[in-house]
This record gives structure tokens, C-alpha cells and sequence, in this order.
């Protein structure tokens, strides 16, 4: 099943820090909750590993994770997709850009992803506030990370 | 592995246990008492009612290292085996209120819980809300 | 009548084991050194299976196996079959796909099983489940039936263009085109029977175990039909010869037709018993249930009716596509074919019909018979049809009905069938009686009082049962004889064990069975036991479904024990020096026609087994027969049912504020049990009706897969049910019964719908009717009028 979701979050760092925050496979997987792998296999391609619950469903996801259209400093596309075994699978990705606003940078993300197996069976009408809530405790720690001096 | 230690059915038990076992597991797999069943694994179907402390409680939602010294009653402990019936069972059996059999266990403990909130009298809407509650599937 | 014969309200025997906790389902089974099974099962609706790897899976802790569907096919291991070969109007044959228990190469529907780990305990099973690696590729789903034969639809199986299994059809489409050109009304009507998930509330389970020394296996299995399954796992799947392989089917916690059907994990539990040498054991998770245990109904249907100036009706035409899921299940064909097309007459004369039924294979669940099978969707299109002609031409739905009753007996349809017997104007008045249909523009004028519409609707359903005369179901396509056996086993003490090839998962047959052997025996209810589901005991059956346990299972019993009278009547003869011909049972007591000569049942079954008053070379002793019994007929009960609602016009709530039912089920053994049956099945009615609907995304995903999203009617969901019945016995068995364990289910669906739609004033709405879409069917019906 089809979920899609899309938020901004006004960051204290200007774009070209953001960019290079968002590039760094260490803060994603620093942010990045329940992740425990984050490793680039080839130049925009990492493998990953998170432990993920929703609702009654938990499950270790395993997958690749891409970077494309990159436009740097401006935007780019985050998509991956993984197999959490007996939980089911995901896949999707987002939309990130970047504008300068109020001396800083307004980060804008727009999601659409699919889940299926377990996750949608019994995860469904949790998945899009389960979503909601690992989107806001990734940007908690990426706008801590942003204005972490390099 | 935690050890338990409960009373079912008036008599003494322990066991230990892996942290994840649900109390039906117990019932069913260590004290061999199959007569209260698994119905469903999103508890709404009520087919596992027990009585813990002499409350309707559904076995599937609770480990069994949770209740550490609880009282248990299960089906085959409400009545004395070798006596009559309880009311709830003849009353069940009287009026036909039930088929396969599966869930019985269940709903006869939920009623027998129904009762000893509410008292004997109670009306059709009643009974049919309050069996809603702890959730027992009609079919 | 005695007081535990024949028409006698006698509680339960089995009730004492069931309300002290007693029964024994497959669950409660345990065999010494079992071991567990767990299944991984596809969570995508269509994928490649690239790769599996196991390796990690199988150096987990307890891990005795990691099979997939390659070591299934290493070791021949069949496929699943579906039992019942329909033709297609061109003449060529159903494209049945290879179905084999575990997907081999592609994954059909999310829940199809990839791979088993088979572990010392479940959890560690489940543990190990999560190593396992499976490398897929995605393909594009098809959930859509009505999407199936599109250009560019996804393809599923090689072998069946267009996802088109059989396109059938049945009746004469000249005459109904004729009549419809000089038809004065037509009602034309578009319909989904909506998809519904079975639930018996026990999930499915089997424990398979290995003999080694004398080779052969045992399956404790939740099934309907142990013979069945034994005789498909044995001829098709291949995994013993019949006589290697005992089936026991213990206590089922209820079926409904989802519990017919021979399923991948009984094979998987049988086949890995063998391999791992200890007994393997599997229970369903309700998730499971929802994923995999076959799926009922799933019809989209156009169907039209034509009337004359008298509102009589002329004929009728349908046109429906069936949804069979991803796999044929056991009888999954005949489903929308023979028990479907050939139910569309109704209680209706009506001189032509046709029906075109293209079956389809979609990414979801396989779909096979569920309570009523065929003949809710039959019901329910010509009783709409009917029902909205009414309100069409402005005639009252019960004058429209009576118009339009088949009144002479016995009436062949235009569609096979042959009804014997019936009384249909019997069942109506008895029901608008009951319901006070005269009274309803008062309580329609009080509910509006309250803010309420208030809305009555019919349903005048027929049903064939007694599943089935064997020569003409062979006719048409089906595998095996839907004959049934019985055996009547005499103890030397006088006491009775019935032997049946039924199977009780909730019928109350070890009741109802020992009632009709204890009125023509004479002897008391306790003296007889009923035993059932064993492959081993009972020599065969085709077990419990379509109603037919006491049209043709209690007519094998009668069969078997008029040998037995007869038989007893010779060893009588005997002991009282008498001429057999001479000898009258009744009562329990042979006695010799006008002496007071006479021996009692215990006597004489006593001098069966001592044969001291016979020879051996003129009599054999003992005193056991057996029967098997080949109905001549279906059955056709039939009835009337009335439903009235009252709608919340603000939220769109409906409750059933009154049910009638009024049903001919001929002659009826014990009538508590037949209420029984009746409140069951109009549960699971109302149910179809306003609350259950099997919902697949268009990727192919179950989105209501649990209980939390599938609703199940409660008991609040029901009022108290008016059940009453009439009674005109079948010719067609030697007891007169109909069968009655489905009619509620086929009776009841429309009968809400009708109600509703009269409430809100609108024909334009879908099962399941819940408040949100009463409350659209509303605001629609208010848009259309402004607009007008």
C-alpha cells in the first residue's frame, strides 16, 4: 500500500552546510533512528540497516539506499528499498531541497513510499503517524547535526 | 529464564519461562489445560478468557511473568470435575449457546465475569454490550 | 415420536465436553518428540523468487530444516488440484496453473509460502525465519477482477491468456433475447458480491507424523473431509498411498467451506515429518488465516430482468466475473458455475434465462466455496432484481413475488434444476404475519417521528442441497461421487456406534444422528455414539458442506439400518421360533404378529453375537451394516425472510430493529439445533451485509487483514430473531429433510440491502452497507434530486 507524506523544517545553518550534513553517511546514519549500518558500497550507494517498529510489527530492514538528481547545493532524491524478512518490505523515496530563509535554510521533504507484507497488514493505520514520528526524531538530530561545527 | 509461581485452578504451579511465553501459552503448553484457546493474535476475539484474580482477563495479551502470583481460573476449573456443572455452563448448554465448541471456554468465562460485575438480572442490550467489552466474536 | 427421537429439541451430547474445556481440537493434539513449523510467506502480491538463501536460517539454534519449494520439487512432491473440471462456451477445458504448496519460481499472492523452518520450538522457528534471505523481483500486481482480461493487464500464469480460467455459460441466450425485445420493463442492475473472509474462529492447523516401521503417515488436520483430503493427498500430491495415510480430523472449531479445501501446510507438515523423522506440527495464526485460507464470493455482476404488463417475469440475463485469486482451490470452480448459474430461477417461473460467468486468476488469496457458496450471489441477484422491478413499476415486493411464485411440482427451470417440492406462498404469508408487514407504514410513521427512516426488504431465497447426486454432478464436470456412507455397528450389550463419513465442526451431528437411531431403534439416546473424522474408523465420506449431512449423511444411517432391522428380524425369528416374515419391530421390541410373543433389542442383539439359536451355515452372526447412499435429487429449501431497519439519516447507521425468517427445510430431527443453524447463518449474513469486506490494495496488498480492520457482526449487531418454519419433506430422501446449515447466509445479505435501500430511497448501494457508505448512497440520492 501507498503512503505519502511531505513536511518543512527550518534548519540554523546555511545550504552549503546542510548539503554537505546531508551528503555525510555518518550523520544520516547518526539521525537516522534504529540505525545500526550505514555504509557507503559504491559512489552514491549505501547499504543499510535499521531496526524499525511499527505497532505490533518489528523488524530489522535491510537494503540499499541511493542518492540521485543531485543538485548541489539546492536538492536531491533519497530512495531505497528493504526486506524486513517475516515483517514485510518497504520501498520509496524523497524529495529533499534546500532554500535560504530567515539567515538559515528551509529543508523541504516530500515522501511517497510502499510497504507490503506484515507491515501493511496489520501496520497499516499506524504507518503514516509512525512515519510522522520517525521523520520529526530524524530532523531533532539532523538539525543538532547542522549546527555541530565540522 | 524468570521463574513463575501462580495458583490455577486451586492448585499450586511454577515454571520457568522464556520472557516472551503469553499466559495462554502456559495454560496450554506447560499445564497442558487446552481448554482455553487462541482465536486470534490482535485480541478480539475473546476465545482465551481466563479468569486472573477473578477478573476476565484474555490470556494472549499478558506474559506469564507479568502476573507472578496470581490466582488463575480457567474453564476446566470452574466447576469441580467430578460434580455438576456450574450455572454458566448448564445455562450454555440449556440454552444452546453454542456450536464448534472453540471459543466456548471463553465466552462462558466472560460471562461468568459479566455476572460477577452486574448481577444476575441483566437485559438483552446489557448482556450484548457487555460481552462486546472483553470482546467475544459471535460466529 | 419418543422423547429423543425425530423432531425432538434435545440438548447437545457433545456440549458436555465442550463447556467443561474438554474438546479436543488439532491445537490441543501433542505427539511425542513434535516439533514445530513455521511458514515464510511472500509479503509481495507478485514477485520472482530469484534466490533463497538458507544457510543462516539452518545454523540457528534448534533448527532441524529450512525447506523451499526447489527441495519440494526435488522430491516430487505434487501439486494442489482443483477438483472440479468446468467447460468453457467454446468447448475447451479451465486453465488450471501448477499449484504447488510451496511457490516454486514466483510468488503469486502476498502470503503464498516461500519457505518452512521447521525448529524444536516455534519460537525458535520463527527466530530462524528472519535469517532466511529471499531475493525477489517484482512484477506487476493484478487485485482487480474486473481488470484481469484487459490488454496489458498483468499476466499470472503461462497457461491462461488474459488471466481467463473458463468463460461458462449456461441457459438460452436466443429465447432471452426475444423475450427481452417485447419485454414492457426491464430492471437492470450492477452489483459486487463483496470479498469475505471466512474466520472460522478456530485457525487451521495440522500435525503430520512419520511411521517409519510400517511407513505410513498420520495428519491430525482441521479439516471438513478427511476422506477428500487423504484421497487428493494420496492420488495427486502423492505423498503415501491411500492405505499409508491416515487422516483424523478431530474436533474443528467450525468451517463454513474454508475448512474443505486440502492447503498447502497439510502437505508441508506430512512431507516434513518424513524428513526430519519427528511429528511436525503447525497452527495458524489469525494473521495467517486472513492471508491464506481461501477467501469467499468476490463476483461483479450485471444482471437484468425482464417483466411483462403484468409484472411478470419474463427472463432474466447475468453476466458475471469471478474472482478466483492466484490459485484454483479444491472446488473453487464450481463455485461461480453449478452452484451459482443454476440457482438464478429463484422461487421464480421465469421461462428464460442466461448466464455468462468468465472466471479469472488476480494476485490475492485463492477464493473457494464459503457458507452458501454460489447461491448467496444467486439469491441476491434475482431477489435485487426483483425487488427493484417492484419499485419500479410500483408494484407492493410481496404481491410482485406471489405473481411470480413457480406454484405446480415438481418445476424444471430453465437452468438443470428440478425442483420437487416447495410451498412458497406458504413461507411468504407465515413470514408477513410474523413481521406484521401491515403494521410497517405505522412503524415507518413512528420512526420518522424519531429522525429515523425506516426501510423493509425481502428475501424469498431457494438453495439446492444435498450435495449431490453423482451421476449428474459427474455430468458436469465434478471428480468425485457426492454420495455418502454410514455404518451401524450393534454391540452385543445393545448399545450403538454410527460410523459416518460426515464430519461435525459445530452441526451437532453426534446429537441428530443418534436421535434418528434412537427412535427407530427404540433405545435411549445415551446408548448411542456417533463417530466421525478418522480415516482409520469410518471406511469413507466425502464429508460436511453444502448442507448436505442430514439429507444424504442421515439417509445413509436410515439405508443402513433398515439392514439392520432386517437382519435383527431374522435372529428374532429365531428366538421365537417364528417366520421372519411374521416378526414386527417397533418400539425396540420384536414381536411376533398377533402373539404376545416377544423379545427386547437388548435380547436379540445379545443372540446375534452368541449365535446359540442359529446355525452359522443359515444365519451370519453379528449384527453390523454398512450403506452408502447416492441422492436421486438436490434438495430445495426455501424460505422467506424479512428484514426491517432503521437508518440514521445524519450518520448513516443502520440497525436492525426486527428479522423474520421463515424457512422449509422439509423434516427437521432436532429443531434447537436447526434454530441454531438458522441464527448462524443470518449472523454471517448481516455480517456480509453491513460489516465484512475483504479489501486488496491495487498492489495486491490484504489492507484488512486482521480483526482490528475486518469487522466481524457482534452479538449487538442483531436483534432478537423471529425464526419459524413450514414444512414440506422432501421426496427425494427417506426422512423428507432439506438441509438447513446455509440458508441463513443465503437469505439474509439481500434481505438487508432491500431494507436499506427502501429506508434511503435509493437502489445505488454496496456491500458492506457501513455507515459512511449509507451515509454517500444519501447524499447522493439528495444531489440526483436537486440536480432533477
Amino acid at each position: 500500500m501507498a503512503m505519502t507524506m511531505n513536511g518543512q523544517v527550518q534548519l540554523s545553518a546555511s545550504r552549503e552546510v546542510v548539503w554537505a550534513k546531508l551528503n555525510d553517511p555518518e550523520v544520516l546514519k547518526s539521525c537516522i533512528p534504529g540505525s545500526e549500518q550505514f555504509d557507503r558500497i559504491a559512489g552514491n550507494e549505501f547499504q543499510a540497516v535499521a531496526t524499525v517498529k511499527v505497532g505490533p510489527v518489528k523488524a530489522r530492514w535491510k537494503g540499499k539506499v541511493r542518492l540521485s538528481d543531485l543538485d548541489p547545493p539546492n536538492s536531491y532524491r533519497i530512495s531505497g528499498e528493504g526486506e524486513g524478512g517475516v515483517a514485510g518490505f518497504a520501498k520509496g523515496g524523497a524529495k529533499v531541497s534546500l532554500s535560504d530563509k530567515d539567515g538559515g535554510t528551509l529543508l523541504t521533504y516530500d515522501v511517497e513510499a510502499q510497504i507490503g507484507g506484515k507491515l501493511a497488514q496489520l501496520g497499516q493505520r499506524l504507518i503514516n503517524s509512525a512515519a510522522k514520528k520517525t521523520a520529526d526524531d530524524f530532523f531533532i538530530k539532523f538539525a543538532a547535526a547542522v549546527t555541530q561545527p565540522q | 529464564m524468570p521463574a513463575v509461581a501462580l495458583t490455577v485452578n486451586g492448585k499450586p504451579v511454577t515454571g520457568d519461562v522464556d520472557p516472551r511465553t503469553l499466559l495462554v501459552q502456559f495454560l496450554r503448553e506447560n499445564l497442558r489445560l487446552t481448554g482455553t484457546h487462541v482465536g486470534c493474535d490482535t485480541s478480539q476475539c475473546g476465545a482465551c478468557v481466563v479468569h486472573v484474580d477473578g477478573k476476565a482477563v484474555k490470556a494472549c495479551t499478558v506474559f506469564v511473568w507479568q502476573i507472578d502470583g496470581a490466582n488463575i481460573t480457567t474453564i476446566e476449573g470452574l466447576a469441580d470435575p467430578n460434580g455438576p456443572l456450574h450455572p454458566m455452563q448448564e445455562a450454555f448448554r440449556e440454552h444452546h449457546g453454542l456450536q464448534c465448541g472453540y471459543c466456548t471456554p471463553g465466552m462462558i468465562m466472560t460471562a461468568v465475569d459479566m455476572v460477577n460485575r452486574k448481577g444476575h438480572d441483566l437485559d438483552d442490550p446489557t448482556i450484548a454490550i457487555s460481552a462486546a467489552a472483553p470482546a467475544t466474536i459471535t460466529s | 415420536m419418543n422423547a429423543t427421537g425425530i423432531g425432538a429439541a434435545v440438548r447437545r451430547k457433545e456440549d458436555q465436553r465442550f463447556v467443561t474445556g474438554k474438546g479436543h481440537y488439532t491445537d490441543d493434539v501433542n505427539r511425542p518428540g513434535q516439533c514445530h513449523a513455521y511458514f515464510l510467506r511472500s509479503p509481495h502480491a507478485h514477485a520472482r523468487i530469484k534466490r533463497i538463501e538458507t544457510k543462516a536460517a539452518a545454523a540457528m539454534p534448534g533448527v532441524l530444516a529450512v525447506l523451499t519449494g526447489v527441495e519440494l520439487a526435488a522430491d516430487k512432491i505434487g501439486n494442489l488440484i482443483c477438483g472440479w473440471m468446468i467447460t468453457s462456451k467454446d468447448g475447451s477445458q479451465m486453465k488450471m496453473a501448477a499449484h504447488p504448496a510451496i511457490a516454486h519460481g514466483k510468488a503469486n499472492y502476498v502470503g503464498d509460502p516461500v519457505a518452512v523452518v521447521v525448529a524444536e520450538t516455534l519460537a525458535q522457528a520463527k527466530d530462524a525465519a528472519e535469517k532466511v534471505n529471499v531475493d525477489y523481483e517484482l512484477l506487476p500486481a493484478l487485485a482487480d477482477p474486473a481488470k484481469a482480461q484487459s490488454e496489458g493487464a498483468p499476466q499470472i500464469h503461462e497457461i491462461a491468456a488474459r488471466n481467463t480460467i473458463y468463460q461458462w455459460h449456461l441457459g438460452e441466450a436466443k429465447a432471452v433475447e426475444v423475450a427481452f425485445n417485447s419485454a414492457k420493463h426491464v430492471t437492470k442492475l450492477d452489483f459486487i458480491n463483496n470479498r469475505l473472509v471466512p474466520n472460522a474462529i478456530e485457525p487451521r492447523a495440522a500435525i503430520g507424523e512419520y511411521d517409519s516401521g510400517s511407513e505410513s503417515l498420520t495428519l491430525w488436520n482441521t479439516t471438513q473431509n478427511p476422506h477428500v483430503a487423504r484421497l487428493v493427498m494420496s492420488a495427486f500430491v502423492g505423498l503415501a498411498p491411500e492405505h499409508k495415510l491416515r487422516v483424523i480430523a478431530p474436533d474443528v472449531g467450525g468451517g463454513f467451506g474454508s475448512k474443505i479445501f486440502i492447503y498447502p501446510e497439510e502437505v508441508v507438515c506430512l512431507w516434513a515429518a518424513r524428513k526430519v523423522g519427528r511429528p511436525v506440527k503447525w497452527v495458524a495464526e489469525r494473521s495467517e488465516a486472513f492471508l491464506t485460507d481461501a477467501h469467499g464470493r468476490d463476483h461483479v455482476t450485471h444482471a437484468e430482468m425482464a417483466f411483462d404488463a403484468e409484472g411478470k417475469a419474463t427472463a432474466l440475463r447475468v453476466k458475471t466475473i469471478a474472482n478466483l485469486g492466484a490459485y484454483m482451490s479444491t472446488f473453487s470452480s464450481s463455485v461461480p458455475t453449478y452452484l451459482y448459474g443454476t440457482l438464478l430461477s429463484g422461487q421464480y417461473e421465469i421461462p428464460a434465462i442466461y448466464c455468462e460467468v468468465d472466471a479469472v486468476y488476480t494476485n490475492t488469496v485463492p477464493v473457494d466455496a464459503y457458507r452458501g457458496a454460489g447461491r448467496p450471489e444467486a439469491t441476491f441477484v434475482v431477489e435485487r432484481l426483483i425487488e427493484v422491478g417492484a419499485r419500479e413499476m410500483g408494484i407492493d415486493p410481496a404481491d410482485l413475488r406471489k405473481k411470480n411464485f413457480i406454484k405446480n411440482f415438481p418445476h424444471q427451470t430453465p437452468v438443470i434444476m428440478t425442483y420437487d417440492a416447495g410451498d412458497y406462498h406458504a413461507s411468504l404469508k407465515k413470514a408477513l404475519e410474523v413481521a406484521d408487514y401491515g403494521g410497517f407504514g405505522k412503524r415507518k410513521r413512528e420512526s420518522a417521528r424519531h429522525d429515523k427512516l425506516r426501510g423493509i426488504g425481502f428475501s424469498t431465497y431457494i438453495e439446492a442441497c444435498g450435495i449431490a447426486p453423482s451421476q449428474a454432478v459427474g455430468s458436469l464436470g465434478c471428480g468425485v461421487g457426492l454420495w455418502e456412507s454410514a455404518e451401524v455397528r450393534v454391540n452385543p450389550t445393545g448399545t450403538v456406534e454410527v460410523l459416518t463419513g460426515c464430519h461435525q465442526h459445530g452441526q451437532g451431528h453426534e446429537t441428530t444422528f443418534a436421535q434418528v437411531v434412537s427412535e427407530r431403534l427404540g433405545i435411549p439416546l445415551e446408548n448411542v455414539s456417533v463417530l466421525h473424522g478418522d480415516t482409520d474408523k469410518v471406511q469413507f465420506g466425502m464429508g460436511t458442506y453444502g448442507s448436505r449431512s442430514g439429507a444424504v449423511g442421515i439417509s445413509a444411517i436410515v439405508k443402513a439400518l433398515d439392514k439392520i432391522e432386517a437382519k435383527a428380524k431374522k435372529v428374532a425369528a429365531h428366538m421365537l421360533e417364528a417366520a421372519e416374515g411374521d416378526i414386527v419391530f417397533a418400539d425396540g421390541k420384536f414381536t411376533v404378529a398377533g402373539t404376545d410373543k416377544s423379545s427386547a433389542w437388548g435380547e436379540v442383539a445379545l443372540n446375534a453375537y452368541t449365535a446359540h439359536k442359529f446355525a452359522g451355515q443359515e444365519l451370519e452372526p453379528g449384527l453390523k451394516e454398512g450403506a452408502f447412499y447416492d441422492p436421486t435429487n438436490f434438495t430445495f429449501p426455501a424460505g422467506c425472510h424479512i428484514c426491517e431497519v432503521e437508518v440514521d439519516p445524519q450518520t448513516g447507521e443502520s440497525e436492525i430493529v426486527a428479522w423474520t425468517a421463515v424457512d422449509d427445510f422439509g423434516t427437521v430431527i432436532n429443531p434447537m439445533i436447526v434454530e441454531g443453524q438458522v441464527h448462524g447463518g443470518i449472523a454471517q449474513g448481516v455480517g456480509q451485509a453491513l460489516l465484512e469486506g475483504a479489501v486488496y490494495d491495487k498492489d495486491g496488498q490484504l489492507v484488512t487483514g486482521s480483526l482490528m480492520d475486518y469487522c466481524m457482526p457482534r452479538a449487538h449487531d442483531l436483534p432478537a430473531l423471529k425464526v419459524e418454519m413450514t414444512r414440506t419433506p422432501s421426496p427425494s430422501n427417506p426422512l423428507g429433510i432439506k438441509g438447513c446449515g446455509e440458508a441463513g447466509a443465503i437469505a439474509a445479505p439481500v434481505a438487508v440491502i432491500n431494507a436499506i435501500t427502501d429506508a434511503i430511497g435509493s437502489e445505488d448501494l454496496a456491500m458492506p452497507a457501513t455507515a459512511q457508505a449509507v451515509w454517500q448512497a444519501l447524499q447522493k440520492a439528495q444531489d440526483r434530486r436537486k440536480a432533477a
